[in-house]
């Protein structure tokens, strides 16, 4: 009876844990960013929340140092399922400037099943913004399907070969009249 | 036949009107209407009005985890036990001239079952052996002993006051409050209740625990304090039970200081009821919580026994030499 009311609501009311994994500091600034009169995350039901046992969104900032690896597996583990795990920053995502170092365990996505990657040293506001509400959308669609591991197309990949075929093919024809145009001369 | 009717809308009471039913939307409104007042005063445009409510389902539909080592029984039990008592006093207090059950001395009763969501919640979170739920639950304690006092004082001035003019001692039945009042005018009215007032509008951020009051729940230095390791299910009916708190608190300042009010017809009374609740919760939670910084606990048991008590006696007192 309420499972539509469920479905709607997991979407519209994302609450965040963040987990600092050997941040700089400079991605946490602007996650904090996010929650300002300016962004007010709020508005679309965001909120911080201080127990990963209440979360959906694990926020994850840092290159995943050895010393906190499994203190942020500890962490994830703990968030309930359906539960959607971001990077925030290049530093989770590929180790950054860190890369190769002697004391950093990163990539995060070595370890977890990463959901969206926010990239950028640090990302801007709107670019979290905008990871954020596509993490929700996965969030419903896990809850929809109830398959903790569902996934969305990413809307920033380019266009397929197929789909752009047509696209090839109009600029071709644009060329060949270029070439013709070209002849008559 | 008699009986069948009287069970059956008993039932209704309990389940619908004044009990679960509107407990939860009112009780959702309200919080909404709060948190987005706040998101305003902090320039912000704030979550919808209907967020308290998609953040419950929500809650429903998540993976409940129970710790390692937890009594799973008092784990599960401590959210529902404390939802029922709340619903249970919204039984008992007189929505102007309708009361579902009343008797001679429900504020007595009122204030023990208030006790009752607070010490549901303590017992959930001791179950666990978290060390942040110990904390939370530490300071929790202090604050219900914090607020306690000057409740205790302003309910026995507005028992005293009311007493005086039906000239039978202290009166500890709500409904006899509400026709004292429907009579002779709100007690907020009247001079040497004024503190009282004041001091029961002071008591209601410290009952549901917002801003300064909040120590027992601060999300950034405790993980959220009593609640940090519930989810799912049990932490939906927590903050259910959050929400209708505060429904409770002011539902409660309209029927003990502006009870006269009522117009006779249940839906209207139930409308205006509900118009002083979002007014109350608008001037003191939502405008002390956008423009306070948490208090320490110490600071808190020290403001609620000098300052408000000292409201709640002056009230007491004047009613005593019968102003
Ligand atoms: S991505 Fe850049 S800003 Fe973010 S934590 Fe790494 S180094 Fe710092």
């Amino acid at each position: 009876m309420f499972q539509k009311t469920i479905i709607e609501s997991t979407g519209k009311s994302p609450w965040l844990f963040h987990i600092n994994a050997g941040s700089c500091n400079g991605c946490d600034i602007e996650i904090v960013s996010v929650l300002t009169p300016r962004y007010d995350a709020e508005r679309v039901g965001f909120k911080l929340v201080g127990s990963p046992r209440h979360a959906d969104i694990a926020v994850v900032s840092g290159p995943v140092t050895k010393q906190s690896l499994p203190r942020v597996l500890r962490t994830l583990e703990q968030i309930p399922e359906p539960r959607c795990i971001v990077t925030c920053g290049s530093c989770p995502q590929s180790g950054n400037v860190f890369r190769d170092s002697y004391s950093v365990a990163g990539p995060l996505s070595k370890y977890v099943h990463v959901d969206v990657d926010i990239a950028g040293c640090s990302p801007k506001p709107e670019a979290i913004m905008d990871g954020l509400l596509l993490a929700a959308k996965i969030l419903e669609e896990k809850r929809k399907t109830g398959n903790m591991e569902a996934t969305l197309p990413n809307p920033y990949v380019p266009v397929k070969a197929e789909e752009a075929k047509p696209a090839e093919a109009a600029a071709e024809k644009a060329e060949e009249k270029a070439e013709t145009k070209g002849e008559e001369k | 036949m008699n009986v069948v009717v009287t069970a059956l809308l008993d039932l209704g009471y309990i389940l619908i009107f004044p009990g679960f039913l509107f407990c939860f939307l009112c009780g959702m409104l309200l919080c909404g209407i709060e948190r987005k007042i706040v998101a305003k005063m902090q320039k912000r445009v704030g979550p919808p009005i209907l967020q308290p409510v998609f953040d419950f389902f929500k809650l429903c539909g998540k993976e409940t985890i129970i710790p390692a080592g937890t009594s799973r029984t008092v784990f599960l039990a401590a959210p529902v036990v404390g939802l029922a008592a709340l619903v249970v006093i919204q039984l008992f207090i007189p929505i102007f001239n309708f009361t579902a059950f009343s008797g001679n001395a429900d504020i007595i009763v009122i204030l023990y079952l208030l006790l009752i969501p607070a010490l549901a919640e303590i017992y959930g979170a001791s179950s666990t052996g978290s060390p942040f739920a110990g904390v939370g639950l530490s300071r929790e304690m202090v604050t219900i002993i914090s607020c306690e006092l000057p409740l205790v004082l302003v309910l026995l001035a507005v028992g005293k006051a009311v007493g005086n003019a039906t000239g039978s001692g202290v009166v500890f039945s709500l409904q006899t409050i509400a026709a004292y009042q429907a009579e002779n005018g709100c007690l907020l009215f009247k001079l040497s209740m004024i503190p009282a007032a004041i001091a029961f509008l002071l008591i209601i951020p410290g009952e549901t625990g917002t801003h300064p009051f909040d120590a027992a729940e601060a999300e950034t230095e405790i993980c959220e304090g009593m609640l940090a390791e519930y989810s799912g299910k049990p932490l939906a009916v927590f903050k259910l039970s959050h929400a209708i708190k505060m429904l409770t608190m002011t539902t409660l300042f309209v029927a003990l200081f502006l009870g006269g009010l009522g117009t006779g017809i249940l839906l209207a009374d139930g409308l205006i009821d509900f118009f002083f609740c979002v007014v109350i919760t608008v001037c003191v939670v939502a405008l002390i919580d956008a423009s306070t910084a948490r208090l320490r606990i110490e600071q808190i048991f020290k403001y609620y026994w000098t300052v408000v008590s000292g409201l709640a006696a002056i009230s007491l007192v004047l009613a005593w030499f019968g102003l």
